[in-house]
């Protein structure tokens, strides 16, 4: 039994991994390279959307920024020399761009550093300085053009400057320009909440704030300063970095875009998926639990049937094999006991021509043959019953009314009975449909297992009989008593032949035998059980037959 | 009881020699023998009323010796005994026009009671014949 459930479980366990296999696996993987699939679209997408937001920042600010320098170089020719050592002249100049307020003031510087002119609102901190050894008045001289990095310088605030000189190197137009304009620019440029863009110079300062409020670049944008003057995109695990050298690769704006940040939308698709593919996975699981343990559960029903089946058509072989057996011994016996009784006849016949006087024992003689002649009639008559039950020929079959059977059949157990005072209780079921069978074997069998009953009940039980309409459209004639029943080891040999367990003089161990091969025979059943209150029960069913048709 | 003659055929010499004492005994006069084919002889020669006969029997069988008396003297009773009750042998053996048949063991008295019948009946059906015949000679003028 134990074997037989390891058995199932292994099946089952061998179909669920089956279906695992078949469904769960392939979803998972396709699951999994959607996922992969989506995420690399996306950074391929990011990637281009930063450098078309880097490339159109880039000219916004390079637009920005010549246009500061073509303005400063326009006033530069348009005014004679003279005009910018004089601070009236520059305030005209200051007042004509003055509309541009991101031109935060203008000064004027001599060849010499000594501060001409200055417009703008640090006019007492500026006056009298000399300029000659800064950084940025120097490489005006010598290249003509120059634009700082940012610095808060005396005010405070970041700005750089735009610087020219005239053609002659006479002076320098200083322009001071505030940087928050750029600011709000590059934060329209920022791709999302945790993305980045600023612009720092060559040694790596910001340039502008970051939008993160960093202050130091991390090993990645360092490195992005090393690449020579290109314009790179880099992309890493988590950013993509996009940048554009600025006028003259004087500075580099950086675009930093998150890829976590352009994610959520993909990332709430795909945990609609995940969650998606969870249910899949987790309505096939339960899908194949439920299939897998359906079907072994099937496959066990179908081998418990096949197994009773077995047993039932072993069961069949072995009476039919008894059966074969009986017959043959039955008939090897009987010639021999036919020689038997004719011997011994042939004495009774040749004893009374002996003198009575002469022979000593003549009446034990006499009496020893009447007993040898009994015996082989005794032997006689269970050989007979051995073979009856094959032995009838006529197999014509009447229209039988069960009731009517059973009624006649007690009719010749009813003395039998009222002397012993059993009570047959009979319960009939009206309008049984009659059917085409042997009726004196039908009867010979309710005869013997009636006189069974009687013998099992004694004096004073109860034997009852009913016929009914049972399962299947059969006829079901139960008898059943209220004796001690059958031992429970006894119920599957009761219909074995020489079966017995009355007295060895009462019973030849045939009765049941012989009624189980008859209803065989007329295509019925007969069956053995005790009933819950006590006593045995004994249930035939024969089919109904109508002409032309098996029931 | 009538005497009439009965061949009793059976394989088993005990069987053979104490039946045909018996039967002797109570006046019947008895042939035997110890095969179909021998049966078939005693029958040519000799008038025989009734035959008994063993239906297991090597060689020729009861049946098959049956249905050679039926050809040769179709007048004959005879009476099967076997050892064996199967349906087939049975319904065989009347189908054949065998008179009855018996099972062994059986006792002298009903074995003589189905012999007497089967000779009655032979009796009774020579008588008709008989008859008959006496009827056509009357009806013929001669």
């Amino acid at each position: 039994m134990e074997r037989m459930r390891k058995y199932y479980l292994a099946i089952i366990r061998r179909l669920l991994i089956t279906f695992f296999c078949l469904s769960v696996v392939p979803i998972f993987g396709f699951a999994w390279i959607m996922k992969g699939t989506v995420e690399e679209t996306n950074i391929i997408k990011l990637e281009k959307l930063a450098i078309t937001t880097v490339d159109h920042n880039a000219q916004l600010i390079s637009a920005f920024l010549r246009e500061k320098q073509e303005l400063l170089q326009l006033l530069v020719s348009l005014y004679e020399e003279g005009a910018f050592f004089d601070q009236k002249q520059v305030e005209k100049m200051f007042l004509a761009i003055g509309g541009k307020s991101d031109i935060v003031d203008l000064l004027v510087v001599d060849a010499d550093g000594d501060q001409q002119s200055y417009v703008g609102p640090y006019r007492t901190l500026v006056a009298g300085k000399n300029y000659f050894d800064a950084a940025w008045f120097r490489e005006t001289m010598l290249s003509g053009i120059h634009v700082s990095h940012m610095f808060s310088g005396y005010r405070n605030v970041p700005h750089f400057v735009v610087a020219v000189t005239d053609p002659l190197k006479s002076f320098v137009l200083r322009a001071t320009i505030n940087s928050s304009i750029f600011n709000s620019l590059l934060h329209s440029a920022q791709l999302g909440p945790k993305s980045d863009v600023f612009i720092v110079n060559r040694a790596g300062e910001f340039q502008t704030p970051s939008l993160l409020q960093r202050t130091e670049l991390n090993e990645t944008e360092m490195l992005l300063l090393s690449f020579d003057r290109r314009n790179e995109t880099l992309i890493t695990s988590s950013e993509v970095y996009a940048t554009r050298w600025l006028i003259n690769d004087h500075w580099l704006l950086i675009l930093k875009a998150d890829i976590g940040d352009s994610l959520d939308f993909y990332l709430q698709i795909r945990n609609r998926v995940i969650l998606i593919v969870a249910l899949i996975i987790a309505l096939s699981l339960a899908g194949a639990i439920y299939t897998s343990i359906a079907l072994a559960r099937r496959l066990e029903k179908a081998d418990k049937e096949h197994a009773a089946n077995s047993l039932q058509y072993a069961h069949v072989e072995k009476m039919a094999t008894i059966g074969r057996l009986a017959a043959g011994i039955a008939h090897e016996i009987n010639n021999p006991l036919q020689m038997i009784t004719s011997q011994a006849g042939w004495i009774a016949e040749l004893l009374p021509d002996e003198d009575p006087a002469q022979v000593k024992n003549y009446d034990e003689y006499r009496k020893s043959v009447e007993q040898i002649r009994h015996h082989v009639k005794r032997a006689g008559t269970i050989t007979h019953r051995l073979l009856g039950f094959s032995r009838k020929i006529s197999t014509e079959n009447d229209r039988v009314q069960i009731n009517d059977l059973v009624g006649e059949t007690l009719s010749f157990v009813q003395k039998e009975a009222e002397n012993n005072n059993i009570t047959i209780i009979k319960s009939y079921t009206a309008d049984l449909p009659p059917t085409l069978t042997d009726g004196p074997q039908v009867q010979q069998v309710l005869l013997n297992l009636l006189n069974n009953a009687l013998d099992a009940v004694g004096p004073r039980g109860v034997v009852d009989i009913r016929t009914s309409l049972c399962v299947g459209d059969r006829l079901c004639i139960e008898i059943g008593d209220n004796g001690p029943g059958i031992r429970p080891e006894d119920l599957k040999r009761i219909f074995d032949p020489f079966f017995t367990t009355k007295e060895t003089d009462k019973g030849t161990g045939l009765g049941l035998y012989i009624s189980y091969n008859i209803v065989k025979k007329l295509g019925g059943t007969i069956t053995v059980e005790n009933k819950q209150g006590g006593g045995a029960l004994f249930t035939v069913r024969l089919p109904v037959v109508t002409l032309g048709r098996q029931g | 009881m009538n005497e009439f003659n009965v061949l009793v055929v059976d394989d088993e010499d005990d069987f053979r020699e104490v039946t045909t004492k018996r039967l002797t005994k109570r006046g019947l006069k008895v042939w035997d023998a110890e095969s179909g084919v021998k049966a078939l002889e005693i029958l040519e020669g000799t008038r025989i009323d009734v035959v008994l006969l063993d239906v297991k029997m090597p060689g020729m069988d009861g049946i098959e010796t049956l249905r050679h008396i039926r050809n040769l003297k179709p007048l004959i009773e005879v009476v099967l005994l076997t050892g064996h009750a199967s349906v087939d042998s049975g319904i065989e053996g009347m189908k054949l026009g065998a008179f009855d048949y018996l099972m062994k063991p059986i006792e002298l008295e009903p074995l003589l009671e189905k012999l007497a019948d089967a000779y009655e009946k032979k009796r009774l059906r020579e008588q008709k014949i008989e008859m008959a015949q006496m009827k056509k000679h009357m009806s013929m003028p001669s």
